[in-house]
């Protein structure tokens, strides 16, 4: 497997890119305590997604018991891949990445000593308190605390820790931008810096505003859809592209020498990607302006998404390069993922398209596409890329990772085929006010049927990439052990 | 752009401009909507909850009904289903959502709209039927039973009032009865209250029939 060297470019100001070895020792444990703990609650949220799928086939699955609710199962499987599992990998690769584009070790040159301890011993206090939110606001919801907020099902003292937890590591990603040794900063870095400013502030705001003091009940319906629109757009997406930015180029030898491009897909995106929720409220109850604003940024999405794309899709490819190294390969299909999210987000945006299929799994498929898929498929490849170079050692499985690869692919793509074909249908039978609803209900059987199938793959996907990784780890203590001994 | 202080400059211009639009513009403007006067019987609309329909919001949140259904009938300019489909004689506005501590606005339909199912099923009894075991009355229903808002207790002298009139393998055993907990009254009491059938000003009703 072939390693990304970064980073690569002189600097103008004082001091001197230190080497990589020192920036990987000064961040690795707490990034492999985030990427570690992200695939944990990947393969619990995976496992949940299943159950839900059932649960549509088989209502009385599990049945009888509150707790084992699809209302209360389905926020959980959610808020865990967005919190559990996107969003602590993405602070991992964040970080990782701003260490060695800005050729400057967490805590400075004295990483190593006292301040460097301490420092580090906050990152990962923070990382814990975290995981610790994730969980008790997952028992939260599981135990009836639910705030009934879509995305932001987690009550309200779990939602402050999560924020505290994020500014404590995430400002270290801002101080390193700020402190770094390399001269012209690069269009990953800049995607850094506005996802992990955006994050906070869309967070806070959407949770000051509907679960710490929640305003009046009519105006929430916009916030909402601006969190979950922003969530995506402005802090998941952003940090997947800044991984694709900084290691493709790199991996595959080549430069993608279009800097205007990807100045101006950076600035395209961040603009319209605030706007992209609002596809969410067409035709609902708001102001006809947002109706407006909606169809209009689910187009102009578009822009961005091919700028992006062309941007880096548009590279030379070595294709033996391309087929032997599976973070390449998890980069591209992120990007083919985010393009059909584009395109799916823009149909769906078009007045009389959204009448049609709004509320059925049509518009789901694209959350999940974007959550599975144009955000989760590139953070894997990071996780391939990052784990070996911060323990040091070649330390995947290739056949393990291989069929990770395969599986993913397989069980998105066959999950968002029938989303996609069963939101369509029902949603045409919906305008036919003669055919009933539990009638629909029953066309929809089949398409769910095979949706668990999906589900089951990318558990098993999951479930691989766990083991993989433990693997990865627990070779490294053993190894440990041994030069110990 | 190589500035932190500039980048973060152009960072937050750009975002400050979906924050405003989307944020402040509808906290400042219809979080300030305030109710109507009712011109038929002098109270105002949308009506205020009741204290059991308050509590049963709660119920309504805790057991994500909000998966599964919407609380919203869309604009008959993006599509006429809904108001056909019954679900509502008029488009939902921002102003319906005044009392409600949170808009359950809602993103997938697994199951029906409720923003009026106070309208449509006005019988107490049919919902706690419904709500305890939901294929017994909507044969194919993907809806979970929610059995646990529920107490089977042997019958002391006389049956209950609220006892449900389960038939079948519903049924409980001979000398038993099923009756709602306080959960299962409050959660049908704010149900019930879902209700928009009368006109607002900037959503009047525009052919008179009756609601199904």
């Amino acid at each position: 497997m072939i390693h990304a060297t970064l980073p690569n470019q002189q600097k103008d100001s004082g001091l001197k890119p230190v080497d990589n070895r020192s920036i990987d020792a000064s961040v690795r444990l707490p990034v492999i305590i985030l990427f570690g703990n992200a695939v944990h609650w990947l393969v619990i949220a995976s496992l949940l997604s299943l159950i839900v799928s059932i649960k549509l086939i088989a209502p009385g699955f599990l049945g009888g018991i509150s707790f084992l609710n699809y209302g209360r199962l389905a926020p959980m499987a959610r808020d865990l891949m967005l919190y559990g599992w996107a969003t602590q990998a993405a602070m991992a690769a964040g970080i990782w990445l701003m260490a060695r584009l800005c050729g400057c070790p967490l805590g400075g040159d004295k990483g190593d000593g006292l301040g460097g301890m301490l420092l580090r011993t906050l990152i990962i206090s923070a990382t814990i308190l975290w995981n610790l939110a994730v969980l008790l606001g997952t028992l939260a919801i599981f135990a009836g605390y639910s705030t009934g907020v879509e995305w932001l099902e987690y009550p309200h003292w779990a939602s402050s820790m999560l924020l505290l937890s994020f500014l404590l590591i995430g400002i270290w990603s801002i101080l390193l931008f700020d402190r770094r040794r390399t001269g012209r900063a690069e269009v990953a870095q800049w995607y850094l810096v506005a996802a992990f400013c955006c994050f906070p502030w869309i967070y806070g705001t959407a949770n000051l505003l509907l679960v710490w003091k929640p305003i009046q009940a009519s105006a929430q319906g916009p916030i909402q859809s601006w969190y979950c629109g922003s969530l995506l757009a402005l802090w998941l997406l952003p940090v997947a592209l800044a991984s694709v930015y900084a290691l493709l180029p790199r991996l595959l030898d080549c430069n993608p020498n279009r800097r205007h491009l990807a100045t101006l897909g950076f600035w395209m995106l961040l603009l319209i990607g605030g706007w992209n929720g609002m596809d969410r409220l067409i035709g609902g109850p708001v102001p006809a302006w947002m109706t407006s604003a909606g169809v209009v940024a689910g187009v102009l999405f578009l822009i961005p998404v091919f700028i992006i794309s062309i941007n880096l899709l548009g590279m030379p490819r070595n294709e033996t390069i391309v087929s032997s190294n599976f973070p390449v390969r998890f980069f591209l299909m992120g990007l083919y993922a985010l393009v059909l999210v584009g395109v799916i987000g823009a149909l769906d945006s078009l007045p009389d398209f959204s009448g049609v299929v709004r509320f059925t799994a049509f518009t789901e498929a694209k959350a999940q596409l974007w959550i599975l898929g144009a955000v989760s498929l590139p953070l894997f490849g990071v996780l391939y890329e990052a784990l070996p170079q911060l323990l040091g050692r070649e330390c995947w499985c290739s056949t393990l990772s291989g069929r990770h690869y395969i599986i993913t692919l397989v069980g998105l793509g066959m999950l968002i085929a029938l989303m996609l074909l069963g939101g369509l249908f029902t949603g045409i039978a919906l305008t036919d006010p003669t055919v009933s609803f539990l009638n629909i209900t029953s066309y929809s059987y089949p398409f769910h049927l095979m949706e668990c199938v999906a589900q089951l793959l990318l558990l098993i996907a999951a479930l691989i990439l766990g083991v993989n990784i433990t693997r990865s780890l627990a070779g490294d203590y053993l190894l440990n052990k041994q030069t110990g001994k | 752009m190589h500035r932190l202080p500039t980048l973060l400059s152009g960072i937050f211009l750009v975002f400050l401009a979906s924050w405003l639009g989307l944020v402040a513009y509808p906290a400042l403007q219809l979080g300030r909507l305030t109710p109507v006067a009712d011109a038929d019987n002098g109270g105002t609309l949308p009506p205020v909850y009741g204290g059991q329909a308050i509590a049963g919001q709660r119920i309504y949140a805790m057991e994500g009904c909000i998966s599964c259904h919407s609380q919203q009938v869309r604009q008959t300019s993006i599509t006429s289903s809904d108001v056909e489909r019954g679900w509502g004689v008029r488009p939902s506005v921002a102003r319906d959502y005044l009392r409600d501590s949170t808009a359950f606005l809602g993103s997938r339909r697994l199951g029906q709209d409720l923003s009026n199912i106070g309208v449509r099923r006005p019988d107490a009894k049919w919902h706690f039927v419904h709500l305890y075991h939901p294929s017994a009355v909507c044969d194919g229903s993907l809806m979970p039973c929610f059995s646990d808002l529920f107490l089977v207790r042997k019958i002391q002298g006389q049956r209950s009032d609220e006892a449900l009139d389960l038939t079948g393998a519903d049924a409980p055993k001979e000398g038993y009865e099923v009756i709602p907990t306080v959960e299962a009254k409050n959660l049908v009491a704010y149900l019930l209250s879902l209700r928009h059938d009368y006109p607002l000003p900037e959503a009047p009703i525009k052919k008179t029939g009756p609601a199904k």
